[in-house]
């Protein structure tokens, strides 16, 4: 079973429901360890202060904010609680809305949210929760204040659950204006979009998200293993090339369809 | 001020390549703190120590390994580990094309924008208006930072969005999760109530209606301190939890 990330309650009117987050990713990347290179003993890292040069221990560890007049603010976990000790603890849902308004720009990390307690009134008022919104099809926003962050929090019913992914918050997200984009002399004449438009089209399907495969995570381990029986790696050569774009749009697309058809 | 770009390259689809740059779309906002020893203020330094002889190792001595069995690490170089990227290559293959609105939430990794090149900005148009119109998303492989991902291509506005996805192993199956069990479920009365508090809270989704309030709360709390004034620690909140639901379901409709 996974460690909880945070505990507290979700609040819908006058309804609490005590739950805890967890992950909703899990790590399938290969881990590495930094070894002592003569001998590969695994190394450790140690926390030492700068002013004594000894070890400190983890719980005299505080949290240390430079002012813009380069004073030295130190704030320990339990005082930085202090900034939203109701909002660190509680999701209060402050309004309902419609998943496909919600731009995928601003997503940020998924989490299951599970009910925490077998109280019956617990159980029963995480079920209700499902059963409305897997109804009405509408998604919660919230905040949740993780660590030293709030977040703004969409939370929906999947699978009889309820999950919750975290959104930025629009400053967060850079404005595209800086971003070059086409003028309006590059506006493509009808019939290219059309052709662009069939060729779509006919590459077009489903989202299954069980198709791709993480072949740099396949082809890593296959490098480990092969390095472990002594073999010798060939590094590739990077290919620098640019392909140069195409003198002519509407003919390419015309051979890509043909291409298309042709499979 | 124009953003620098972290990658160049080209989108291809069928015959028809689209010189690209790459740039972050994201950013954090969040009040920074950086470790420090709580009696002194000292800086905090991670070193690295070698537990068998007790000391400091310096970083030319370090290498990478894996654990292949209790006693035996297999070392590998950085060129090694950006071996398995495969090819590396300049090219994002877009090969086939899904209604992204099928696409759900926890797939998104992480966004950039996708900027036109000088040359062949004609072709970076006529993807965006193709792939409005057809209201699909690209799919494609990117090898980015030594690593190759599944990516979307999607119009945002005037520019082209793209996403690297989270792979469907990566993803946990919310079911995975046992409930507890309930003698009674929710009833018709509980729902219908519920359900009537969900369209009153019901709005229409503006990012800018929310600001992060929190940010600012940490600054009052980093000025208080800087003032000498004392930090109150809060006492633990007690929540009434859901007993009697739909009691608190009227008085919440009500209120």
């Amino acid at each position: 079973m996974p460690r909880s990330l945070w505990t507290g309650s979700l609040s819908f009117g006058l309804v609490n429901v005590p739950v805890a987050l967890f992950s909703g990713v899990r790590d399938r990347d290969l881990h590495f360890r930094q070894l002592h290179a003569k001998d590969h003993t695994p190394v450790e890292t140690h926390r030492f202060c700068s002013e004594e040069d000894e070890e400190v221990p983890y719980d005299e560890i505080a949290n240390g904010y430079e002012t813009d007049d380069d004073e030295l603010v130190i704030l320990t976990d339990a005082e930085l609680a202090a900034a939203a000790p109701h909002r660190s603890r509680t999701i209060d849902i402050e309004a309902f809305v419609d998943l496909e308004e919600v731009d995928p720009i601003g997503f940020d990390h998924p989490y299951v949210v599970v009910p925490s307690g077998e109280a019956e009134g617990i159980q029963r008022a995480y079920r209700l929760l499902v059963e409305v919104m897997d109804r009405t099809e509408r998604a919660a926003l919230g905040r949740v204040v993780m660590r030293t962050k709030e977040y703004l929090a969409l939370i929906r019913a999947r699978e009889g659950r309820l999950v919750l992914t975290t959104l930025l918050w629009h400053d967060e997200v850079r404005p595209t204006d800086p971003v070059p984009t086409p003028t309006k002399k590059d506006r493509p004449a009808k019939k290219e979009v059309d052709a662009a438009i069939d060729l779509i089209e006919s590459f077009s399907c489903d989202w299954d998200p069980t198709r791709y495969k993480d072949e740099f995570q396949k082809r890593l381990r296959k490098i480990v293993e092969r390095k472990a029986k002594g073999e010798t790696i060939e590094v590739p050569d990077e290919k620098d090339e640019q392909p140069s774009p195409v003198p002519d749009l509407m003919a390419a697309l015309e051979r890509s369809l043909e291409e298309a058809k042709s499979r | 001020m124009a953003p620098r770009s972290l990658w160049n390259g080209s989108i291809v689809f069928g015959l028809v390549t689209v010189p690209v740059k790459v740039y972050t779309a994201t950013e954090s906002k969040t009040v920074r703190f950086r470790e420090v020893h709580a009696k002194d203020g000292g800086k905090i330094e991670h070193r690295r120590i070698c537990p068998k002889e007790g000391k400091e190792v310096d970083s030319k001595e370090i290498v990478r390994g894996y654990q292949v069995s209790a006693r035996k690490w297999v070392e590998l170089t950085d060129e090694e580990i950006a071996a398995a990227a495969g090819p590396q290559t300049r090219l994002i293959d877009v090969d086939h094309f899904v209604p992204a609105s099928e696409i759900d939430p926890v797939y998104y990794e992480k966004a950039y924008y996708l900027g036109a090149q000088d040359k062949g900005r004609d072709a970076y148009a006529l993807l965006h208006a193709a792939l409005e119109k057809a209201d699909r998303a690209g799919v494609g492989r990117w090898v980015f930072h030594n690593r190759e991902r599944t990516v979307i291509v999607r119009p945002l506005g005037d520019v082209l969005a793209l996403h690297t996805m989270r792979f469907a192993d990566e993803v946990v199956d919310p079911s995975d999760f046992d409930l507890g069990t309930v003698r009674r479920k929710p009833t018709g009365q509980e729902i219908k109530m519920a359900s009537s508090l969900v369209e009153g809270l019901h709005t229409r989704f503006d990012p800018s209606d929310y600001e992060d309030t929190y940010r600012e709360d940490v600054l009052k709390l980093i000025e208080a301190k800087a003032a000498g004034k004392n930090i109150e620690l809060p006492e633990p909140e007690e929540t009434e939890p859901a007993d009697d639901l739909l009691a608190q379901l009227e008085a919440s409709l009500s209120g």
